[in-house]
């Protein structure tokens, strides 16, 4: 034990329990030896975390939260702040990416049972970070003060407006304004840079403390604790570090190749990261002619506007169905370890109906996605009702066609 | 559950098919996608904006001493030649003397390019025609219905809709067609290097940055691949 030792780390360690907590998450912590590429999605998004915080701070430093100023104060970090161009487009940039690496990180989840017993917290948390995850990117998405910004979160915002009732009012409390302003500019950045990442550093924390706790996954679904060695390690596992830790780095690699190219070559990403009206000041006499959300909202987006009608004897408008609707899309995932009633956790061992599931549900998503950037037709809008069926379908026939589908026998090692 | 996916493969490439119209009258834009490496090139066309647009569009966002600095151009050419107001400094924005609001409406075209597109403003500069409806005495196949006047009529010359509503050449400007092309080429790229100067360093500096990645994850995947034998 480091703790007896008469060194500087032994008096650290009887004050601090330093190397304990080394040992049990980093150089000690089993992990499975075999994975596939999807596992490391999560090392990437605490890299792509570090990234936005890094050049969020450096932005902060120029940013100016005003009506007047914000738009005037962007152009100023792209041209006379020196690298500013870099720092904004390494976080603009992020921000895509952080959805990306997100879905993929989630989808992972499903495809192979990561939200099962013992892991339900696990999955928990990280379905809050997606939805925090969501509100920073939208409040961030307002700061530049272009037409983009401002007309997408009066969209949003008249969400809120359409709940019965309460709904102006609350818009109005929200906004801090009648009318979407610097007001709510000013309060969207102190929750940009201050509240929402806070919450988020805790929930990565609990994410990670809650996965040690439990162990992590792996594409077999095979519980790697069953068979241990003498000195207690799992057999099929080995330490965190360094195998795992230098075993992201190619992957760290491969991500930044991939970052800076965008970054350095196609910042905008053809209007799809940072879109073309957004380089125009808002101004609130004139709406732009489609309104689009940036990729990564577009499904849920979709999904939003496929409702087009309501429920007029409740008293329920289409366009506060189409909020219920959009916000049980991401609900319906924090309830998945309920759904799952299979006695298996990945999908190589489950039966063929979780297997098309999960193949409708993808389909869908992208779907929904590619639609969500196009303006409405009479089609598109029967096509995104379609997906919004098969996006709902998968999760809410779950507890059926796992209970009943034939599953196949898991190993019992690697 | 197959015939479900194609079905839907189907509506969906229906669906993208049905694009919109994003070039005013037009099918479609003239491909172009600028180039602000080309140090002659944003010369000209800076040679072009000056001549011009200056004289109604201003660059707020853009200081005289970058674009001096970018563009190599003689400091006492930009200070004798090119600032015609007497109260500028170099380190001023290139406002040209004009209010913050023009008062006939003609926008800042620092972050056109962008806003519109390259292809876009390069089909809109060559697509006026003459229009006696209009206030103007000019309409433009792109932005239908524009309050701007055909100010570069002299260099291309004038044209006019045959019944078709296809472009017809009805008088010579200075320019042969080509050689007016290339003119807007040149204007576009210039506007393309206001929009963002950042994008000459960006684009050159790059290459460096992804080639150190590549090296990077070679070594990186060398390392890996030591650690990954003591776990076989």
């Amino acid at each position: 034990m480091a703790s007896e030792k008469s060194t500087v780390m032994g008096w650290i360690d009887r004050r601090l329990p330093v190397t304990e907590n080394l040992e049990r998450h980093l150089t000690k912590h089993p992990v499975p030896k075999k994975v596939n590429f999807f596992y490391l999605f999560g090392a990437l998004l605490m890299v792509v975390f570090m990234i936005q915080v890094v050049t969020g701070i450096w932005l902060m430093m120029f940013y100016t939260n005003t009506e007047e100023g914000a738009f005037a104060s962007v152009e100023y970090i792209m041209r006379d702040v020196e690298y500013g161009w870099l720092m904004r487009y390494m976080h603009s940039t992020g921000a895509s990416a952080f959805f990306f690496l997100m879905y993929f990180h989630m989808f992972r989840g499903l495809l192979y049972g990561s939200y099962q017993k013992p892991k339900e917290l696990v999955w928990l948390f990280g379905c809050f970070l997606l939805f925090l995850l969501m509100a920073e990117g939208f409040l961030g998405y307002v700061l530049p003060w272009g037409q983009m910004s401002y007309w997408a979160a009066n969209v949003i915002l008249s969400l809120f407006g359409a709940i019965p009732f309460i709904g102006p009012d609350l818009q109005v409390w929200i906004q801090g304004d009648f009318v979407l302003s610097g007001i709510t500019l000013s309060r969207f950045f102190a929750l940009h840079v201050v509240v929402v990442p806070l919450l988020m550093i805790a929930l990565v924390v609990f994410h990670i403390f809650a996965l040690h706790e439990v162990g992590a996954g792996n594409p077999e679904g095979v519980d790697i604790e069953k068979y241990r060695d003498e000195k207690g390690m799992p057999l099929d596992g080995a330490p965190f570090h360094p195998y795992k830790t230098f075993g992201a780095l190619p992957a760290i690699g491969i991500f930044f190749i991939v970052f800076f190219a965008i970054v350095f070559f196609a910042p905008t990403g053809g209007g799809y990261f940072i879109e073309k009206p957004n380089f125009e000041e808002a101004n609130f006499l004139k709406t732009p002619e489609h309104i689009a959300p940036v990729w990564y909202y577009a499904p849920f987006y979709s999904i939003l506007r496929a409702v087009t009608f309501g429920i007029p004897f409740l008293g329920i408008t289409s366009k506060f169905l189409g909020f219920i609707v959009f916000a049980a899309s991401i609900a319906i995932l924090f309830v998945v370890p309920w759904l799952d009633r299979s006695n298996v956790q990945s999908i190589r061992y489950k039966g063929i109906y979780s297997k098309i599931a999960m193949v409708l549900f993808a389909a869908s998503f992208i779907t929904l996605g590619y639609l969500g950037t196009k303006p409405v037709n009479e089609l598109r809008t029967l096509i995104a009702q379609i997906c919004t069926v098969l996006y709902f379908a998968p999760f809410l026939l779950m507890p059926i066609y796992t209970k009943y589908e034939k599953t196949l026998k898991v190993p019992d090692r690697l | 559950m197959k015939k479900l996916l194609i079905t839907l493969l189907i509506f969906s490439a229906y669906s993208y098919s049905a694009g919109e119209n994003d070039c005013g009258s037009l099918e479609k834009c003239d491909a172009f996608s600028s180039d602000v490496h080309d140090l002659y090139s944003l010369q000209r066309g800076l040679g072009i904006y000056m001549n011009y647009c200056a004289s109604c569009h201003s660059l707020k966002l853009l200081r005289w001493n970058r674009l001096q600095k970018d563009l190599v151009i003689p400091e006492n050419i930009v200070t004798e030649e090119l600032i015609r107001t007497s109260d500028t400094k170099i380190a001023d924005h290139m406002t040209f003397g004009m209010p913050e609001i023009s008062p006939i409406g003609a926008p800042d075209l620092t972050l056109r390019t962008r806003v519109r597109g390259d292809e876009w403003i390069y089909t809109y500069l060559r697509t006026f025609y003459e229009d006696p409806l209009q206030t103007s005495g000019s309409n433009n196949l792109v932005y239908v219905g524009t309050s701007m006047p055909n100010v570069l009529v002299g260099l291309q010359g004038n044209q006019a809709l045959d019944k078709d509503g296809k472009l017809v050449k009805i008088s010579e400007g200075s320019l042969t067609k080509e050689e007016f092309d290339r003119s807007m080429k040149d204007l576009v790229n210039f506007l393309a290097y206001a929009a963002e100067p950042a994008r000459i360093t960006r684009e050159k500096n790059g290459v460096f940055v992804i080639l150190f990645f590549i090296v990077f994850t070679a070594v990186m995947n060398l390392l890996y691949r030591e650690y990954a034998k003591e776990l076989k």
